[in-house]
């Protein structure tokens, strides 16, 4: 039982433009060009990788692992993507990104200030996101 | 096909929410509706613009309702008749949950105040939405909620006969079924403020949006 | 799922039981209608001072209303007719059926006279908004402001009612505040009726 280091959070919005990215400390963190960029990338291989299913339903990738990383992500069925890069065998993604999606209806979809497909910029959700993320926290979610 | 996860019953879901007094509710809608009149005159234009907002509403609400009732796979749900009637099931209990707030709406006058009581607030749970009436092609269906406490609170004034309140309901029903990548025609068939038996939306779907692949390979 | 039973119809919505005020709508439920109020009114101004008018407006709608049930469904159709009944009556039972709890305080303003302030941690209006910088000091409260005017106006103390955000000292949010300011007037009243 111990903590995990989360990289970083995305949020893509159905037609992959990136609606939110959080750093946590990864050793480069991108500048947006770049992040924008990733961020429409990863909408067409999660497309992709729904083509290469050989059988029908495949709702993309779920989780991409690399040697010195893995990669979690939750699309909702209105097409709004969440994605964390984290340490290697991190658990308990999959519920952090349920939690994050309960959040973004919260703080983002209630807040009438925000307005839909466009970037989030909306304090109360960074706050409680801050909260959800702190990696104790996350190992607590996991009991 | 993976089966599809067990999503919540509507009174499990609403009982699982926090709630405030449906007076706050009530009067907020009311405030509204009168905002409405003031400002846009013609009841007509009161009826398109509270469509607007439920669908509005309907497209923010989706996401709520999808999180907290457990309907998470979608596999196939777009590819027969069949599981778009159930994508459409899982969507009645968000009609349930806003059919309860719009019940309240109707207290928009004061002396609707005095009512309340008799209506049905176990909240959504007293508004169950069927879904029936398929045609052949599982491309149209009706929503029909007996015993909405909509009837129970209206009372319009002469000057606003023409105002549908429902037009709200409706307008979430499309807003919501469309972020799920279903394009909808909404109507009214049966109106208990017009002396029928229940309340009965027709549902046509009429374009099921593709999925949209961000790459093209024809050209 | 439960049912409930086909309501009795009365012929006229006057002869209808009075509600308790126990009913139950879900807080989504009424935040989403909140934010289509507030995203509504939005479309009706061109810039902030109009928004804040027009969700008091919209808040003092719903503040006339809410007295006269209150008077008559707590009070036995008599009203607060002194200073600090009417604020103590906004502060517990208007913001308990609205608000589901007391006002988190109630005080005097310390430089004037014809001040008082309500404070609330967390309006529930606001729970789920967060207001774009852009929009400098503007708070959503503005629509309970005008609860607190439309209570007090139609019980007969007019006064000028805004909603402000107070930073609190090592909260990250800050409280609400609705200051009220009397018009003259009412203080005349309170100081000859001893």
């Amino acid at each position: 039982m111990g903590t995990v280091a989360i990289y970083s959070l995305f949020i893509i919005n159905k037609s992959g433009g990136l609606i939110y990215y959080k750093d946590y400390g990864s050793a480069g963190r991108m500048d947006t060009n770049d992040s924008l960029r990733l961020a429409s990338l990863w909408h067409s291989m999660h497309a992709i990788s729904q083509q290469l299913s050989p059988t029908t339903g495949c709702t993309g990738i779920d989780l991409l692992q690399a040697h010195n990383f893995d990669l979690h992500c939750f699309q909702s069925l209105t097409g709004t993507k969440f994605f964390v890069v984290c340490e290697t065998g991190a658990q308990n993604m999959e519920i952090l990104l349920k939690t994050i999606y309960e959040l973004y209806t919260e703080f983002v979809l209630k807040n009438p200030f925000y307005e839909m497909e466009m970037p989030i910029r909306c304090e109360l959700f960074d706050l409680n996101l801050a909260q959800v993320i702190q990696k104790d926290r996350v190992a607590l979610l996991g009991r | 096909m993976p089966p599809l996860t067990t999503p919540k019953s509507g009174d499990a879901l609403f009982a699982s929410v926090e709630r405030v007094n449906a007076e706050l509710f009530t009067l907020t809608y009311g405030a509204i509706v009168r905002q409405l009149l003031t400002d846009l005159e013609e009841v007509e234009e009161v009826n398109k613009q509270l469509d607007q907002m439920g669908y509005n509403i309907g497209t923010r609400l989706v996401d709520e309702f999808l999180a907290k009732s457990n309907v998470s796979n979608c596999a196939d749900f777009k590819e027969t008749a069949d599981t778009i009637a159930k994508t459409l099931s899982y969507v009645c209990p968000v009609i349930a949950f806003f059919t309860a707030t719009v019940a309240m709406h109707h207290s928009g006058t004061f002396h609707a105040l005095s009512s309340a009581n008799s209506l049905g607030f176990k909240m959504f749970l007293g508004v169950t939405a069927t879904v029936t009436n398929w045609d052949a092609e599982g491309t149209t269906c009706s929503f029909v909620l007996e015993d909405n406490p909509l009837v129970d609170f209206v009372e319009l004034p002469d000057t606003c006969q023409g105002l549908q309140y429902c037009n709200v309901l409706s307008g979430v029903i499309r807003g919501a079924l469309e972020m799920v990548s279903m394009k909808t025609e909404v109507t009214w068939v049966r109106d208990m403020l017009r002396g029928d038996d229940a309340y009965e939306m027709r549902v046509k779907l009429t374009k099921q949006v593709p999925e949209e692949y961000p790459y093209k390979d024809d050209d | 799922m439960i049912s409930v039973g086909k309501t009795k119809q009365y012929a006229n919505v006057l002869d209808k039981p009075l509600s308790r005020g126990r009913q139950e709508v879900s807080l989504s439920a009424f935040a989403f209608l909140f934010s289509e109020v507030v995203q509504y009114n939005q479309t009706q101004v061109d810039n902030i001072a109009d928004l804040e008018r027009r969700l008091e407006d919209a808040g003092y709608a719903v503040g006339a209303r809410v007295l006269e049930l209150l008077c008559h469904r707590e009070k036995g159709n008599r009203r607060e007719t002194r200073l600090l009944g009417i604020l103590s009556f906004i502060h517990s039972n208007v913001w308990k059926v609205l608000f589901g709890k007391v006002a988190d305080s109630l005080e005097k303003g310390t430089e004037h006279e014809d001040e008082y302030m309500i404070s609330e941690k967390e309006l529930l209006v606001n729970r789920f908004i967060s207001v774009p910088k852009d929009m400098g000091a503007f708070n959503c409260g503005a629509f309970v402001a005008g609860i607190v005017r439309g209570v007090l106006d139609n019980a007969g103390f007019p006064a000028v009612v805004t909603a402000h955000f107070v930073p609190i000292e090592g909260q990250q949010r800050p409280r609400t505040t609705i200051l009220i300011k009397f018009a003259e007037e009412v203080l005349r009243r309170e100081s000859r009726l001893g």
